[in-house]
């Protein structure tokens, strides 16, 4: 093995002189966001009853990150959301031979609020991480604690995070007795996840992760005419992301992708992509490209079968259907030393055809939605 | 928003800070603070005075131990880091060889002048625990010379910066810490002086963040019989070293920077060249031909 | 499939790792801009929890956070 540098070794004896203080956030963040969330409604030709309208999602988000002494930060996540629109509670055979939804009636009207806290210790080259967090709206509520710790190596230029994870739901459907649906469930899902950052040069970053999660308990769509799925899940998600910088152009690339592989027989790949083009100090615009793909669930079908038995494993959720979706996003930044301000604008589509494993027949409920964000973040 | 620069002397050398601020109170703040700062560290590392850590330790070496704090206690680990990384060139016990080699001299020591100072040198003889050091053999001396001075620019970089100045550099008598680039993003441009011709400079490099400092045996050195010699002395062999003419070094801090030209001319130039080259850190040398090697600078004039 | 497609992207890993140079802090300056890191503030929980109600997947960011009512 090689001897190691002189050069790194004299630096890391540095860091232990008491001149070279571990660092931690010195600035207090705060971030605002407001967005609005579109999907389109059903065509009505594919809708046998109940109404066609689709989800239409107000989103506020703020978050607040600010030291607390040498050695310690705060943040605190609050996000607030309202909405509204109708949901597919089946897919039944259509008199055409086409499948079509049963929607469900008025609109349904729901809120929901999440909070975070986080409390993060920062050491000389590697901080800890408990965070709380709590989830609330009228049929569900969550509860999750989460450690995480990052440790930095080799000069700063790698860095090795490791988190765990575990939240525990409970769901109590509206109108349970009205429409025959289960009364009170709940549902534990634990997850662990490493990653690994590390710095190629003075242009290039890569990260790689992966997570791994078990959900265990109610796993079902309570309001679907019928769905029955497993009472467990194991999942798991290796990303990769790349980041480099352009001198020349001012600007950097994006490169993400996903694997997702679970034990229902779902694997997907998501990829995104962002040219991240500078213009000046203080405009940054953005288009960026998301392509999703995955295929069916293991007991997936096109159509509810009434007939068959509640005890096999059966769902016709458009989400365990084999498809694929594109976004098209643009995203715009002002920025000055001490605030930014942002927009976003995002469209989605999904179609079978788009999927690398696509079901037989293409979904109904398969849906596009446009998303308009408002952001602004203080540095202080 | 102006630069403001301060010169004062200390640690022998003279020192000068370029602060820019918008408001010129802040800058007067910071220097007082900076040069009082430097004072603390003059008067706790100096070998010349009486009351300093190293005096106290010198003056007790054969006797006992003395207490020590944990910055002592820092700086001495670094120091044995130094000591590993040269291969043992780097030795802040082998002050005691001055004697032998100064000015003063007219000759060269005998083999028995050579032993007995010898004797009184080697990193390895020291003991440290936590909190004490004991120099076991009287008259033995520690000289904090080749660390403290590169430190202290590093400490007065990250005092500035914590009071509020984001552009600016400190200069110890040629070892520059930048606390940021100049107040219009440009970085600064720094003069290697040459080392022969003290007024002009061999070379210029330019700077955002970091340090850059030069160690040169071209200031401190004495004739005897006709032959120069330099003031940088090997410990193991207790002999004059020939090396590079002067070797400039662009690192993260100013301590790593200040070490690593202080062991790159305790080497043979073959070996001090070889030395900058595994480092993998920009630098700039001169050999003994006025020859130039590195890649840190853009002009060269030799 | 599955083992080659996993395997690859660990080669992929392991290849640009040895590729690795290393950079001097006052060459950092790059890396440190808001265009080049992993994660950009708000956007993370916001698309996390969009495309997680609406599809299958979920999971690469390594956050955790409580659940939603999107079984």
């Amino acid at each position: 093995m090689a001897k190691p540098n002189p050069f790194l070794a004299l630096s890391t004896a540095a860091m232990a002189l008491p001149a070279f203080a571990a660092p931690q956030p010195v600035e207090t963040i705060v971030a605002i966001k407001a967005t609005t969330y579109q999907e389109e409604d059903v065509p009505q030709r594919d809708v046998l009853a109940g109404s066609d309208e689709r989800y239409k999602i107000d989103i506020a988000q703020f978050r607040l990150l600010t030291p607390v002494g040498e050695k310690w930060s705060l943040g605190v996540d609050v996000a607030y959301e309202t909405m509204s629109g109708a949901s597919p509670w089946g897919t039944i055979m259509g008199a055409d031979g086409e499948a079509s939804l049963i929607m469900s009636g008025a609109t349904i009207r729901d809120k929901r609020t999440e909070v975070s806290l986080t409390a993060t210790h920062h050491g000389e080259s590697r901080s800890i991480s408990v965070d709380l967090a709590s989830s609330d709206e009228d049929d569900y509520e969550a509860r999750a604690v989460s450690i995480s710790g990052e440790w930095e190596m080799n000069n700063k230029l790698s860095t090795l995070s490791l988190g765990m994870s575990y939240s525990s739901d409970d769901i109590e459907p509206t109108d349970a007795l009205r429409f025959g649906r289960v009364q009170r469930e709940e549902k534990i899902s634990r997850s662990l996840s490493a990653g690994w950052a590390q710095v190629l040069n003075k242009n290039s970053v890569v990260h790689v992760g992966l997570d791994v999660t078990d959900h265990d308990g109610y796993l079902s769509d309570p309001y679907k005419l019928r769905d029955v799925r497993p009472d467990e899940k194991l999942e798991w998600a290796l990303s990769l992301k790349y980041r480099r910088y352009f001198d020349n152009q001012n600007a950097a690339l994006h490169l993400d992708y996903r694997y997702y592989n679970d034990d229902w027989g779902i694997n997907s790949h998501t990829f995104h992509t962002g040219w991240h083009q500078n213009f000046g100090d203080n405009v940054r615009v953005v288009p960026n490209v998301r392509y999703y793909s995955q295929n069916e669930a293991d007991f997936y079908r096109g159509t509810d079968d009434f007939g068959l038995a509640t005890t096999i494993n059966q769902s016709s959720d458009f989400r365990l259907s084999g498809y694929g979706a594109y976004t098209l996003g643009v995203k715009l930044i002002y920025s000055a030393l001490q605030w930014d301000v942002s927009l976003s604008i995002d469209r989605y589509i999904s179609d079978k055809s788009y999927g690398h494993d696509a079901s037989d027949q293409s979904h109904p409920a398969l849906l596009s939605f446009n998303m308009t964000s408002f952001g602004l973040n203080f540095r202080f | 928003m102006e630069t403001y620069q301060f010169n004062f002397q200390a640690m022998g050398c003279p020192c000068e800070l370029r602060l820019a601020a918008t408001d010129r109170s802040l800058a007067n703040e910071v220097a007082v603070i900076c040069t009082s700062e430097t004072q603390r560290f003059e008067s706790k590392y100096s070998r010349y005075l009486t009351d300093s850590v190293t005096s106290r330790v010198n003056n007790a070496s054969g006797l006992h131990p003395v207490t020590i704090d944990p910055e002592v206690a820092a700086i001495l680990d670094y120091s044995g880091v130094c000591y590993v990384q040269s291969e043992g060139l780097f030795d802040i016990t082998s002050g005691v060889l001055r004697q032998l080699w100064n000015k003063n001299m007219r000759r060269l020591p005998t083999d028995s002048e050579l032993e007995f100072y010898l004797d009184k040198v080697g990193w390895k003889k020291i003991e440290i625990s936590a909190n004490e050091v004991f120099l076991p053999i009287k008259g033995m001396q520690l000289d904090f010379g080749g660390v403290v001075k590169e430190y202290v620019a590093d400490v007065l970089a990250a005092k500035a910066r914590s009071m509020g100045i984001e552009h600016g550099l400190i200069n110890l008598g040629g070892d520059i810490c930048i606390i940021g680039p100049q107040p219009d993003g440009t970085p600064w441009s720094i003069g290697i002086t040459h080392p022969t011709e003290g007024n002009s400079a061999i070379a210029v490099i330019e700077l955002s963040e970091g340090a850059v400092t030069t160690s040169g045996g071209y200031e401190r050195y004495f004739d005897i019989d006709g032959l120069r010699y330099s003031h940088l002395i090997n410990p193991e062999t207790g002999w004059p070293v020939e090396g590079l003419l002067s070797a400039s070094v662009a690192a993260p801090t100013s301590i790593v920077a200040g070490s690593l030209t202080s062991i790159a001319l305790l080497k043979t130039p073959e070996d001090g060249l070889r030395f900058l080259e595994e480092c993998a850190t920009p630098y700039f040398a001169v050999d003994q031909q006025l020859g130039c090697h590195g890649n840190l600078g853009e002009v060269c004039h030799a | 499939m599955k083992v080659k497609l996993v395997t690859s992207l660990c080669v992929v890993c392991l290849l640009s790792l040895a590729a690795c140079e290393t950079v001097q802090p006052w060459e950092r300056g790059t890396l440190a801009k808001p265009e080049m890191q992993l994660s950009e503030g708000l956007d993370s929980p916001l698309y996390h929890q969009v495309y997680d109600s609406k599809e299958a997947s979920s999971g690469g960011s390594g956050a955790a956070g409580a659940g939603c009512g999107c079984n």
